[in-house]
Protein backbone atom coordinates (compact mmCIF):
# COMPACT_ATOMS: atom_id res chain seq x y z
CA UNK A 1 0.00 0.00 0.00
CA UNK A 2 1.32 3.43 -0.95
CA UNK A 3 1.98 6.02 1.73
CA UNK A 4 0.63 9.55 1.61
CA UNK A 5 2.83 12.62 2.11
CA UNK A 6 1.30 13.37 5.53
CA UNK A 7 2.11 9.88 6.74
CA UNK A 8 5.66 10.15 5.40
CA UNK A 9 6.13 13.53 7.06
CA UNK A 10 5.29 11.98 10.42
CA UNK A 11 7.81 9.18 9.89
CA UNK A 12 10.52 11.05 8.02
CA UNK A 13 12.69 11.91 11.03
CA UNK A 14 12.44 8.39 12.43
CA UNK A 15 13.37 7.09 8.96
CA UNK A 16 16.44 9.35 8.84
CA UNK A 17 17.38 8.23 12.35
CA UNK A 18 16.97 4.56 11.33
CA UNK A 19 14.37 4.00 14.00
CA UNK A 20 11.67 2.44 11.76
CA UNK A 21 11.24 -1.27 11.26
CA UNK A 22 12.24 -2.71 7.90
CA UNK A 23 8.83 -2.71 6.20
CA UNK A 24 8.01 0.85 7.30
CA UNK A 25 11.46 2.03 6.23
CA UNK A 26 11.00 0.48 2.78
CA UNK A 27 7.60 2.13 2.34
CA UNK A 28 8.99 5.57 3.30
CA UNK A 29 12.02 4.98 1.05
CA UNK A 30 9.92 4.15 -2.00
CA UNK A 31 7.67 7.18 -1.41
CA UNK A 32 10.74 9.44 -1.25
CA UNK A 33 11.90 8.15 -4.64
CA UNK A 34 8.63 9.27 -6.21
CA UNK A 35 7.74 12.45 -4.30
CA UNK A 36 9.81 15.60 -4.95
CA UNK A 37 8.25 17.51 -2.02
CA UNK A 38 9.06 14.88 0.59
CA UNK A 39 12.49 14.41 -0.99
CA UNK A 40 13.16 18.10 -0.50
CA UNK A 41 12.24 17.81 3.19
CA UNK A 42 14.55 14.85 3.51
CA UNK A 43 17.37 16.80 1.82
CA UNK A 44 16.92 19.74 4.20
CA UNK A 45 16.96 17.53 7.28
CA UNK A 46 20.09 15.72 6.06
CA UNK A 47 21.77 19.02 5.26
CA UNK A 48 20.92 20.35 8.71
CA UNK A 49 22.38 17.25 10.34
CA UNK A 50 25.56 17.44 8.21
CA UNK A 51 25.96 21.14 8.94
CA UNK A 52 25.64 20.57 12.67
CA UNK A 53 28.11 17.68 12.66
CA UNK A 54 30.61 19.55 10.48
CA UNK A 55 30.50 22.76 12.50
CA UNK A 56 31.09 20.91 15.77
CA UNK A 57 33.82 18.72 14.31
CA UNK A 58 35.62 21.74 12.91
CA UNK A 59 35.50 23.43 16.29
CA UNK A 60 36.68 20.28 18.06
CA UNK A 61 39.39 19.42 15.55
CA UNK A 62 42.11 21.28 17.46
CA UNK A 63 41.68 19.17 20.58
CA UNK A 64 44.84 17.16 21.20
CA UNK A 65 44.91 14.14 23.47
CA UNK A 66 48.14 14.82 25.41
CA UNK A 67 47.25 18.16 27.01
CA UNK A 68 43.72 16.92 27.64
CA UNK A 69 44.92 13.78 29.43
CA UNK A 70 47.67 15.63 31.32
CA UNK A 71 45.09 17.92 32.89
CA UNK A 72 42.72 15.04 33.73
CA UNK A 73 45.61 13.05 35.24
CA UNK A 74 46.80 16.06 37.23
CA UNK A 75 43.32 16.50 38.69
CA UNK A 76 43.06 12.78 39.49
CA UNK A 77 46.37 12.77 41.35
CA UNK A 78 45.78 16.10 43.04
CA UNK A 79 44.71 15.86 46.65
CA UNK A 80 42.68 18.95 47.34
CA UNK A 81 42.69 20.38 50.88
CA UNK A 82 39.48 19.66 52.77
CA UNK A 83 38.29 23.27 52.68
CA UNK A 84 38.64 23.41 48.87
CA UNK A 85 36.69 20.15 48.56
CA UNK A 86 34.03 21.60 50.86
CA UNK A 87 33.81 24.79 48.79
CA UNK A 88 33.52 22.72 45.59
CA UNK A 89 30.72 20.77 47.20
CA UNK A 90 28.98 23.97 48.30
CA UNK A 91 29.34 25.49 44.85
CA UNK A 92 27.97 22.35 43.23
CA UNK A 93 25.12 21.84 45.69
CA UNK A 94 23.99 25.30 46.67
CA UNK A 95 23.18 27.05 43.46
CA UNK A 96 19.61 28.28 42.95
CA UNK A 97 18.33 25.40 40.80
CA UNK A 98 19.35 22.90 43.45
CA UNK A 99 18.06 25.02 46.33
CA UNK A 100 14.42 24.23 45.62
CA UNK A 101 14.64 21.33 48.07
CA UNK A 102 16.28 23.42 50.77
CA UNK A 103 13.27 25.53 51.80
CA UNK A 104 10.93 22.60 52.56
CA UNK A 105 13.81 20.77 54.28
CA UNK A 106 14.50 23.74 56.57
CA UNK A 107 10.77 24.09 57.38
CA UNK A 108 10.44 20.37 58.17
CA UNK A 109 13.61 20.51 60.29
CA UNK A 110 12.32 23.45 62.33
CA UNK A 111 8.92 21.81 62.79
CA UNK A 112 10.66 18.64 63.94
CA UNK A 113 12.73 20.53 66.50
CA UNK A 114 9.66 22.33 67.83
CA UNK A 115 7.65 19.10 67.98
CA UNK A 116 10.42 17.30 69.84
CA UNK A 117 10.45 20.03 72.41
CA UNK A 118 6.75 19.38 73.05
CA UNK A 119 6.86 15.59 72.83
CA UNK A 120 10.12 14.54 74.49
CA UNK A 121 10.55 15.59 78.12
CA UNK A 122 13.90 17.19 78.77
CA UNK A 123 14.49 17.97 75.08
CA UNK A 124 15.46 21.54 74.44
CA UNK A 125 17.67 23.77 72.37
CA UNK A 126 19.62 24.84 75.43
CA UNK A 127 19.40 25.65 79.09
CA UNK A 128 16.33 27.59 80.00
CA UNK A 129 14.47 27.28 76.70
CA UNK A 130 11.53 25.54 78.34
CA UNK A 131 11.95 27.52 81.53
CA UNK A 132 9.04 29.81 80.76
CA UNK A 133 8.83 32.89 82.90
CA UNK A 134 6.26 35.64 82.79
CA UNK A 135 5.81 39.04 84.36
CA UNK A 136 2.31 40.36 84.67
CA UNK A 137 1.64 43.89 85.82
CA UNK A 138 -1.61 45.26 87.13
CA UNK A 139 -2.21 48.92 87.79
CA UNK A 140 -5.16 49.89 89.94
CA UNK A 141 -6.01 52.83 92.14
CA UNK A 142 -2.42 54.04 92.32
CA UNK A 143 -1.20 50.65 93.52
CA UNK A 144 0.86 48.68 91.08
CA UNK A 145 1.26 44.94 91.36
CA UNK A 146 3.76 42.94 89.34
CA UNK A 147 3.72 39.18 89.41
CA UNK A 148 6.68 37.14 88.15
CA UNK A 149 6.08 33.42 87.56
CA UNK A 150 8.80 30.96 86.64
CA UNK A 151 7.64 27.44 85.85
CA UNK A 152 10.80 25.33 86.22
CA UNK A 153 11.55 26.21 89.83
CA UNK A 154 7.87 26.97 90.51
CA UNK A 155 8.79 30.41 91.84
CA UNK A 156 6.36 33.26 92.13
CA UNK A 157 7.45 36.76 93.10
CA UNK A 158 4.94 39.50 93.74
CA UNK A 159 5.87 43.17 93.89
CA UNK A 160 3.57 45.78 95.22
CA UNK A 161 4.72 49.33 94.63
CA UNK A 162 3.46 52.85 94.33
CA UNK A 163 4.17 55.34 91.59
CA UNK A 164 6.13 58.39 92.64
CA UNK A 165 3.98 60.78 90.67
CA UNK A 166 6.34 63.72 90.35
CA UNK A 167 9.23 61.56 89.15
CA UNK A 168 6.96 59.57 86.88
CA UNK A 169 5.76 62.62 85.04
CA UNK A 170 9.36 63.66 84.40
CA UNK A 171 10.26 60.10 83.44
CA UNK A 172 7.24 59.85 81.15
CA UNK A 173 8.45 62.79 79.10
CA UNK A 174 11.83 61.27 78.46
CA UNK A 175 10.95 57.59 78.38
CA UNK A 176 7.25 56.77 78.20
CA UNK A 177 6.18 53.67 80.11
CA UNK A 178 9.39 53.40 82.12
CA UNK A 179 8.26 52.15 85.56
CA UNK A 180 10.42 51.74 88.60
CA UNK A 181 10.06 48.43 90.45
CA UNK B 1 44.02 -7.94 21.22
CA UNK B 2 42.05 -4.83 22.09
CA UNK B 3 40.26 -4.97 25.41
CA UNK B 4 36.57 -4.19 25.63
CA UNK B 5 35.32 -1.16 27.56
CA UNK B 6 34.06 -3.40 30.34
CA UNK B 7 37.44 -5.14 30.70
CA UNK B 8 39.14 -1.75 30.93
CA UNK B 9 36.59 -0.62 33.51
CA UNK B 10 37.35 -3.68 35.62
CA UNK B 11 41.07 -2.89 35.45
CA UNK B 12 40.33 0.69 36.51
CA UNK B 13 38.33 -0.64 39.43
CA UNK B 14 41.41 -2.59 40.42
CA UNK B 15 43.35 0.69 40.45
CA UNK B 16 45.10 0.68 37.03
CA UNK B 17 45.23 4.26 35.87
CA UNK B 18 46.68 3.12 32.51
CA UNK B 19 43.38 1.36 31.78
CA UNK B 20 41.55 4.59 32.50
CA UNK B 21 43.90 6.42 30.14
CA UNK B 22 42.86 3.97 27.40
CA UNK B 23 39.21 4.78 28.04
CA UNK B 24 40.02 8.49 27.81
CA UNK B 25 41.77 7.85 24.46
CA UNK B 26 38.61 6.16 23.18
CA UNK B 27 36.11 8.73 24.34
CA UNK B 28 37.70 12.13 24.94
CA UNK B 29 36.88 13.45 21.48
CA UNK B 30 33.29 12.16 21.51
CA UNK B 31 32.67 13.53 24.99
CA UNK B 32 34.15 16.88 23.98
CA UNK B 33 31.85 17.03 20.92
CA UNK B 34 28.75 16.38 22.99
CA UNK B 35 29.74 18.90 25.66
CA UNK B 36 30.64 21.47 23.01
CA UNK B 37 27.25 20.90 21.40
CA UNK B 38 25.46 21.59 24.67
CA UNK B 39 27.62 24.50 25.87
CA UNK B 40 28.51 26.01 22.48
CA UNK B 41 31.70 27.43 23.96
CA UNK B 42 35.21 26.00 23.44
CA UNK B 43 36.89 26.78 26.75
CA UNK B 44 33.90 25.85 28.87
CA UNK B 45 33.52 22.62 26.91
CA UNK B 46 37.15 21.70 27.55
CA UNK B 47 36.76 22.35 31.26
CA UNK B 48 33.55 20.30 31.51
CA UNK B 49 34.90 17.44 29.35
CA UNK B 50 37.92 17.13 31.66
CA UNK B 51 35.68 17.32 34.72
CA UNK B 52 33.56 14.53 33.18
CA UNK B 53 36.54 12.16 33.14
CA UNK B 54 37.57 13.18 36.64
CA UNK B 55 34.06 12.38 37.93
CA UNK B 56 34.04 9.13 35.96
CA UNK B 57 37.35 8.10 37.53
CA UNK B 58 36.10 8.88 41.02
CA UNK B 59 32.84 6.99 40.51
CA UNK B 60 34.09 4.08 38.43
CA UNK B 61 34.16 1.69 41.37
CA UNK B 62 30.40 2.07 41.57
CA UNK B 63 29.88 1.23 37.88
CA UNK B 64 28.45 -2.29 37.68
CA UNK B 65 28.11 -2.61 33.91
CA UNK B 66 24.30 -2.42 33.92
CA UNK B 67 24.57 -0.18 30.86
CA UNK B 68 27.27 0.41 28.27
CA UNK B 69 30.25 2.40 29.56
CA UNK B 70 29.73 5.16 26.99
CA UNK B 71 26.07 5.56 28.05
CA UNK B 72 27.21 6.02 31.63
CA UNK B 73 29.99 8.40 30.60
CA UNK B 74 27.73 10.49 28.37
CA UNK B 75 25.22 10.74 31.21
CA UNK B 76 27.89 12.31 33.42
CA UNK B 77 28.96 14.63 30.57
CA UNK B 78 25.44 15.77 29.71
CA UNK B 79 24.42 16.31 33.34
CA UNK B 80 27.56 18.33 34.04
CA UNK B 81 27.06 20.35 30.85
CA UNK B 82 23.42 21.14 31.61
CA UNK B 83 24.29 22.13 35.20
CA UNK B 84 27.17 24.27 33.95
CA UNK B 85 25.04 25.95 31.29
CA UNK B 86 22.30 26.80 33.79
CA UNK B 87 24.83 28.34 36.15
CA UNK B 88 26.76 30.31 33.55
CA UNK B 89 24.05 31.80 31.33
CA UNK B 90 26.52 33.27 28.83
CA UNK B 91 25.30 35.75 26.29
CA UNK B 92 24.80 34.48 22.73
CA UNK B 93 27.18 37.16 21.46
CA UNK B 94 29.99 35.51 23.36
CA UNK B 95 29.36 32.24 21.49
CA UNK B 96 29.41 33.97 18.13
CA UNK B 97 32.65 35.72 18.92
CA UNK B 98 34.13 32.38 19.86
CA UNK B 99 33.14 30.88 16.54
CA UNK B 100 34.47 33.89 14.68
CA UNK B 101 37.81 33.36 16.42
CA UNK B 102 37.89 29.73 15.32
CA UNK B 103 37.03 30.64 11.74
CA UNK B 104 39.65 33.40 11.59
CA UNK B 105 42.27 31.11 13.09
CA UNK B 106 41.58 28.39 10.51
CA UNK B 107 41.53 30.87 7.64
CA UNK B 108 44.96 32.13 8.69
CA UNK B 109 46.22 28.57 8.58
CA UNK B 110 44.82 28.20 5.03
CA UNK B 111 42.03 25.76 5.85
CA UNK B 112 38.40 26.56 5.18
CA UNK B 113 36.53 25.27 8.20
CA UNK B 114 33.21 25.08 6.41
CA UNK B 115 34.29 23.70 3.07
CA UNK B 116 31.67 20.96 3.35
CA UNK B 117 28.99 23.52 4.10
CA UNK B 118 30.23 25.76 1.28
CA UNK B 119 29.68 28.76 3.45
CA UNK B 120 30.97 30.25 6.64
CA UNK B 121 27.66 32.02 7.01
CA UNK B 122 25.73 28.84 7.65
CA UNK B 123 28.18 27.95 10.42
CA UNK B 124 27.60 31.27 12.14
CA UNK B 125 23.84 31.03 11.70
CA UNK B 126 23.91 27.52 13.08
CA UNK B 127 25.80 28.53 16.20
CA UNK B 128 23.37 31.41 16.76
CA UNK B 129 20.40 29.08 16.19
CA UNK B 130 21.78 26.54 18.67
CA UNK B 131 21.98 29.33 21.26
CA UNK B 132 18.21 29.66 21.13
CA UNK B 133 17.66 26.03 22.09
CA UNK B 134 17.52 24.89 25.69
CA UNK B 135 20.39 22.70 26.97
CA UNK B 136 18.03 19.69 26.97
CA UNK B 137 17.17 20.17 23.30
CA UNK B 138 20.82 20.74 22.39
CA UNK B 139 21.85 17.57 24.17
CA UNK B 140 19.31 15.49 22.25
CA UNK B 141 20.14 16.83 18.81
CA UNK B 142 23.88 16.63 19.34
CA UNK B 143 23.75 13.04 20.55
CA UNK B 144 21.59 12.07 17.58
CA UNK B 145 23.10 14.17 14.79
CA UNK B 146 26.74 14.06 15.79
CA UNK B 147 27.14 10.82 17.72
CA UNK B 148 24.40 8.92 15.91
CA UNK B 149 23.04 7.44 19.14
CA UNK B 150 19.71 5.63 19.07
CA UNK B 151 16.60 7.02 20.73
CA UNK B 152 16.90 4.24 23.31
CA UNK B 153 20.48 5.18 24.24
CA UNK B 154 19.63 8.87 24.38
CA UNK B 155 16.64 8.16 26.64
CA UNK B 156 18.89 6.16 28.98
CA UNK B 157 21.49 8.93 29.07
CA UNK B 158 18.95 11.65 29.79
CA UNK B 159 16.74 9.54 32.03
CA UNK B 160 13.59 10.23 30.01
CA UNK B 161 11.28 8.26 27.72
CA UNK B 162 11.94 7.59 24.03
CA UNK B 163 8.82 9.61 23.27
CA UNK B 164 10.36 12.62 25.01
CA UNK B 165 13.54 12.14 23.00
CA UNK B 166 11.54 12.08 19.76
CA UNK B 167 9.56 15.18 20.63
CA UNK B 168 12.65 17.13 21.74
CA UNK B 169 14.46 16.09 18.58
CA UNK B 170 11.52 17.16 16.43
CA UNK B 171 11.28 20.52 18.21
CA UNK B 172 15.02 21.16 17.93
CA UNK B 173 15.08 20.32 14.23
CA UNK B 174 12.09 22.52 13.49
CA UNK B 175 13.65 25.45 15.36
CA UNK B 176 16.97 25.06 13.55
CA UNK B 177 15.18 24.73 10.20
CA UNK B 178 13.23 27.91 10.90
CA UNK B 179 16.41 29.84 11.69
CA UNK B 180 18.45 28.41 8.84
CA UNK B 181 15.65 28.15 6.29
CA UNK B 182 17.25 30.04 3.37
CA UNK B 183 20.63 28.42 3.92
CA UNK B 184 19.44 24.81 3.77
Amino acid sequence: MKMHCEEVQRSLEAWLDRELNQSEAERVGSHLLECPLCSEDRRQLEHLQDALRNSLEVRASGLAFEPFWSEVRRRILEQKPWHVQFLDWVRFTLYPARLTWAIPVVIVFLLLILSLEQLVPGWGLGPGTSNLAAVESIDGHGLNVAVFRESKTKTTVIWIFQNQEGEDEAADESAPGDNTF
Amino acid sequence: MELSDWELVQKCQAGEIAAFQELVVRYYHKVFLVVLGVLNHQEDALEVAQETFLRAYKKIKGFRGGSAFYTWLYRIAVNLSIDFQRRQKRSPMEFRETLDDVIDEREESGRDPFCSLQSKEIGKKLVAAIDDLTPDHRAVIVMRAVEGLSYKDISRILGCSEGTVMSRLHYARKKLQEKLGPFL
